[in-house]
């Protein structure tokens, strides 16, 4: 027998050397925070600092005379005629007129100044209000691409290469003038993809993934749920209920472009149906999702307790009722958590929708299943890989509605489960 | 170090338990020999008429009141901590059954002490001592079997016990008579006669707490009830 | 003392030094044996094991749990309107034994149970009998109070609701009111039936959950360890509401507390290893038992 003072100082020296080890691995993982956070930091310094520019839109403000000789009219009131009529003509005088210092030789710079796409915006205008014909009014319309980044980086050398000395100074002029202004781009959140970063949008992407979602949800949950309870509830204990379980196992770990793929294989090249639509783009992320929701529905009512099925049983419940009035309102917080963890998944997946052709270039929104889109992740990829330096805030910005989009779908996970959760 | 038999109390899981049943035996065994020696006392004091042995005896019976206190007490708290069941609590009540006769086997100790005294006052020829010391001999045995059959937790020792209070009962009738007719021959006698007639009658009660006891200890290691039934159904239920 | 040969082994015996060595002993056959050779002879049982007009009749039952044998060659009736205990140490198969009697092991796949077993002469595990109407009949209470986590009033009204029993929703109130008041609970929950019975203390979900049982009005209701989870004073309410309602009910119950044995039932069972040792009325199991290892366990020597 040890006696009682010693053995209290012995576990008192030992005492100092447990608190040690203690702070040291406790200093280990407040490192290993420290670290994750500053990437993070990183990271949302980097995409924000980039992107947040890509929210922005440069416009001109003109007076334009709507000139009909200037525009090569012969009849203003035949509206045949001004749809064919030039709208570049009065745009450049109107900016010559801001810019008095401009010559005649400086028409094509003084035009670089305004948004290939102004015309047609002028032109739309006028035929809605036909009677505007031979006037003179102040209208917006979007800058250059060349000049909006030369705005909204200004000092940045980088930025104004595509910009002679001349036609900066002009801007500086203009903005010096407020005529040249920066405001809120409401052209990125209500157009589809362009070949002009300044009138480019993510609409058609985020069209495109709230479809591509839409089918992954409709599909994998009822499925994956669906085959979660069978494989939990009533499939018999077997050889070849585990070999089910442990491919659906190594699934969840198959890398997702390996479902491209099959899509490509099976969906495409197979059944015939067309590329780059929303459908099949859901259908290879159903597949791809599948995995996650079984096995977290699996998780969900194995977590159920015993005693609730035990006690529906010695009511005489049914195997059936069991399940659908204890079982599964139990499970479902989580096998609902699970699903949108794989939708938040799938949601930013590219891999596997490059296979299947959504990495075309399309212009129009999306308005069905079966019409071309593109989806967010992907447009993100398109742009980032664009050599106009316009381009790589767009893609920043993209990026920030994608994350936008992820958290916003894990705090409907977080919200869900805590409205569905029972205390026990 | 228990006997052999007391394994029978002693195999319990809890070993406090164990000593606890323990302990109640064996007191309750000290008190069945402090009352044996109260009635060899009372008896040896009035056939020897010693008046001081007497008082002793008188003064003795309150340590056998307070041992059927202390023994109660503690089967009492036996059957509160423990909860025994079967052959436990069979012993623990049994106990408490036997310890009232007892402490009554004590209170006729201290009767005869008080005859004795009386008598020895009175100072003349013993008549019917030899009845007493005849009929107190043949009880004493009972009781000593009837504690040794407990000890020994041994049915059929208390089964003869039993039977022996038949006999008792016979010469106490015997005895009785005899002095009936010591009375009927001399009217001086009848005082006397009726002191040695009580002691008589005290000696027959012992006889008969002597039996309670021996129907109890077959209560306890056979489990049935014996009192008030026929002698055979006690020697059914012993025969076992 | 008994009929049925048996050795005690020194595992049975107090871990008491005082108690070596072994002795021979008229009472008790104290005898060097290894655990496992403890013979009892399979289907012999002492006591009263069979009744009149019996509600179950239960005869030569065996279970296996793939290759181990829980029930050994058991027959036992249930009386009507008696309330039988099954006592035992751990593992004796008390509670397998219990379950039978309601299919609840039917979900266990490596069970496999063995002889007849019939409730008012009708086999309970005939395989055109439904289970869901044999467990209507037979209601059964567990150890740890499982209430769903719904409201008070649907955990009641559940039973009744999916066997069809009321159609109207006054038919429903009224079987629960009438089957909370005789588990006792309807004054402490008549103003709450909508609150959550997971909010309720364990001795009240407990009574929850006989009320449930009963709410659809079974012949007999099996506990399995009822007040295991319960304070002493839920424990006395328990114990009081199952003598209440052994006026209407056959109530079998397994239960670890000899004591509670010794106060609700009329007669008691004693498993031992899978062997039904013993039955006989309760009064006489607590006092006077018959076999040797019925009386080694209620007076606590192994166990």
């Amino acid at each position: 027998m040890t006696d009682h003072t010693s053995q209290a100082e012995l576990v008192r020296r030992s005492l100092k050397g447990r608190y040690r080890k203690e702070r040291r691995f406790r200093a280990y993982g407040i490192v290993a925070i420290a670290i994750a956070l500053a990437a993070l930091v990183t990271l949302f310094t980097d995409i924000v600092g980039k992107g947040y520019t890509g929210f922005l839109k440069t416009t001109i403000t003109l007076e334009v005379t709507m000139d009909p000789d200037l525009m090569y009219l012969d009849d203003p009131t035949d509206p045949k005629q001004v749809r064919m009529a030039d709208f570049v003509a009065p745009l450049v005088a109107a900016v010559g007129r801001a810019l008095p210092s401009a010559t005649q030789d400086d028409q094509d710079a003084l035009r670089r100044l305004i948004n290939p796409y102004a015309s047609s915006e002028l032109r739309d205008a006028l035929i809605e209000n036909p009677e505007w014909m031979g006037t003179t009014r102040t209208m917006s319309f979007l800058a250059h691409s060349n000049v909006d980044v030369y705005v909204k980086h200004k000092g940045d050398a980088a930025y104004s290469i595509k910009l002679t000395d001349q036609q900066q100074a002009w801007v500086d002029d203009l903005r010096a003038r407020e005529l040249v202004e920066t405001s809120f781009n409401d052209v990125f959140f209500t157009s589809g993809d362009s070949r002009d970063p300044a009138k480019a949008g993510v609409l058609g992407a985020i069209v495109g993934s709230l479809l591509t979602m839409i089918i992954t949800l409709v599909l994998a949950f009822p499925i994956g749920v669906a085959a979660a309870i069978y494989l939990e509830e009533f499939a018999p204990r077997n050889k070849l209920t585990d070999f089910i379980e442990v491919n659906i196992n190594n699934l969840a770990a198959v890398p997702s472009i390996i479902f491209g793929l099959l899509g490509l294989a099976i969906f495409i090249n197979l059944f015939g149906m067309p590329r780059s639509v929303p459908v099949v783009g859901g259908l290879v992320l159903t597949l791809m999702t599948l995995p996650t929701i079984i096995i977290s529905s699996r998780a969900a009512i194995k977590s159920v307790p015993p005693s609730v099925r035990e006690a529906a049983e010695g009511i005489g419940a049914s195997k059936m009722q069991v399940v659908l009035h204890h079982v599964l309102p139990l499970a479902l917080p989580g096998m609902l958590t699970g699903s949108i963890i794989g939708m938040a998944q799938a949601l930013g997946e590219t891999a596997p929708l490059l296979l299947i052709g959504m990495v075309a270039f399309i212009v129009e929104v999306p308005e069905g299943l079966f019409d071309a889109a593109t989806v967010l992740p992907v447009q993100v990829f398109l742009w980032a890989g664009s050599p106009e330096l316009a381009f790589i805030e767009r893609a920043s910005a993209a990026i920030m509605v994608l994350l936008a989009f992820l958290m916003s779908m894990n705090a409907l996970a977080i919200w869900l489960r805590k409205r569905l959760e029972r205390r026990w | 170090m228990p006997t052999n038999k007391d394994d029978v109390y002693g195999d319990h899981i809890s070993n406090s338990f164990n000593d606890e049943l323990l302990a109640l035996k064996t007191r309750f065994l000290k008190m069945g020999g402090l009352v044996e020696t109260q009635i060899e006392s009372a008896l040896k004091a009035l056939v020897d008429s010693d008046g001081y042995l007497a008082e002793e005896i008188r003064a003795n019976d309150r340590m056998v009141d307070r041992m059927e206190m202390d023994i109660d007490e503690e089967a009492m708290l036996i059957i509160a901590r423990r909860q025994p069941t079967a052959r436990d609590l069979r012993l623990v009540i049994s106990v408490i059954r036997m310890v009232a006769d007892l402490e009554r086997v004590g209170d006729e100790a201290k009767k005869i002490a008080k005859f004795a005294i009386k008598l020895t006052e009175e100072g003349q020829t013993p008549q019917g001592y030899g009845e007493i010391r005849h009929i107190g001999a043949h009880v004493m045995a009972m009781l000593h079997d009837s504690l040794d059959a407990f000890a020994r937790l041994d049915s059929e020792q208390a089964l003869r016990v039993m039977k022996e209070d038949k006999r008792v009962d016979e010469e106490y009738q015997a005895a009785a008579r005899t002095l009936l007719t010591f009375m009927m021959e001399d009217a001086r006698n009848i005082s006397r006669c009726m002191s040695v007639m009580w002691v008589l009658r005290s000696l027959e009660r012992v006889g008969d707490h002597a039996c309670n006891i021996a129907e109890n200890v077959i209560f306890m290691v056979k489990g049935e009830d014996v009192r008030h039934t026929p002698m055979e159904e006690a020697e059914r239920v012993v025969g076992r | 003392m008994s009929t049925v040969s048996s050795t005690i082994t020194n595992k049975m015996q107090a871990p008491d030094d005082k108690a070596m060595p072994v002795t021979e002993d008229k009472v008790m056959p104290v005898t060097e044996a290894k655990p496992e050779q403890t013979v009892l002879e399979e289907g012999v049982t002492v006591g009263t094991p069979f009744a009149d007009d019996p509600k179950f009749k239960l005869r030569d039952v065996e279970v296996f749990y793939g290759e181990t044998q829980a029930i050994k060659n058991i027959s036992l009736d249930v009386a009507r309107n008696e309330v039988i205990a099954f006592i035992g140490p751990s593992g004796c198969g008390k509670s397998t034994f219990l379950r039978c009697l309601n299919r609840m092991n039917d979900s266990i796949d490596s069970c496999r149970i063995k002889g007849s077993l019939l409730l008012d002469g009708q086999n309970i595990y005939d395989s055109k009998r439904d289970v869901v109407e044999l467990r209507a009949r037979v209601g059964m209470v567990f150890q740890k109070p499982n209430p769903f986590p719904k409201s008070i009033y649907d955990n009641v009204a559940y039973g009744p609701r999916i066997h069809g029993l009321a159609n109207r929703k006054s038919d429903l109130d009224d079987i629960v009111e009438n089957s909370l008041r005789k588990a006792g609970l309807w004054n402490e929950v008549k103003d709450r039936l909508d609150a959550m019975a997971t909010g309720m203390s364990g001795g009240q979900q407990q009574r929850l959950c006989i009320a449930r049982a009963i709410a659809v009005s079974p012949e007999v209701v099996l506990m399995d360890e009822p007040c295991s989870a319960l304070d002493p004073i839920a424990t006395a309410r328990i114990e009081e509401l199952i003598t209440e309602m052994s006026e209407s009910y056959t109530i079998v119950i397994v239960t670890h507390s000899m004591q509670q044995a010794a106060r609700v039932s009329n007669r008691t069972a004693y498993f031992h290893m899978g062997h039904l040792v013993e039955v006989n009325d309760t009064s006489k199991v607590f006092t006077t038992p018959e076999h040797e290892l019925t009386e080694s366990y209620i007076t606590g020597r192994f166990g």
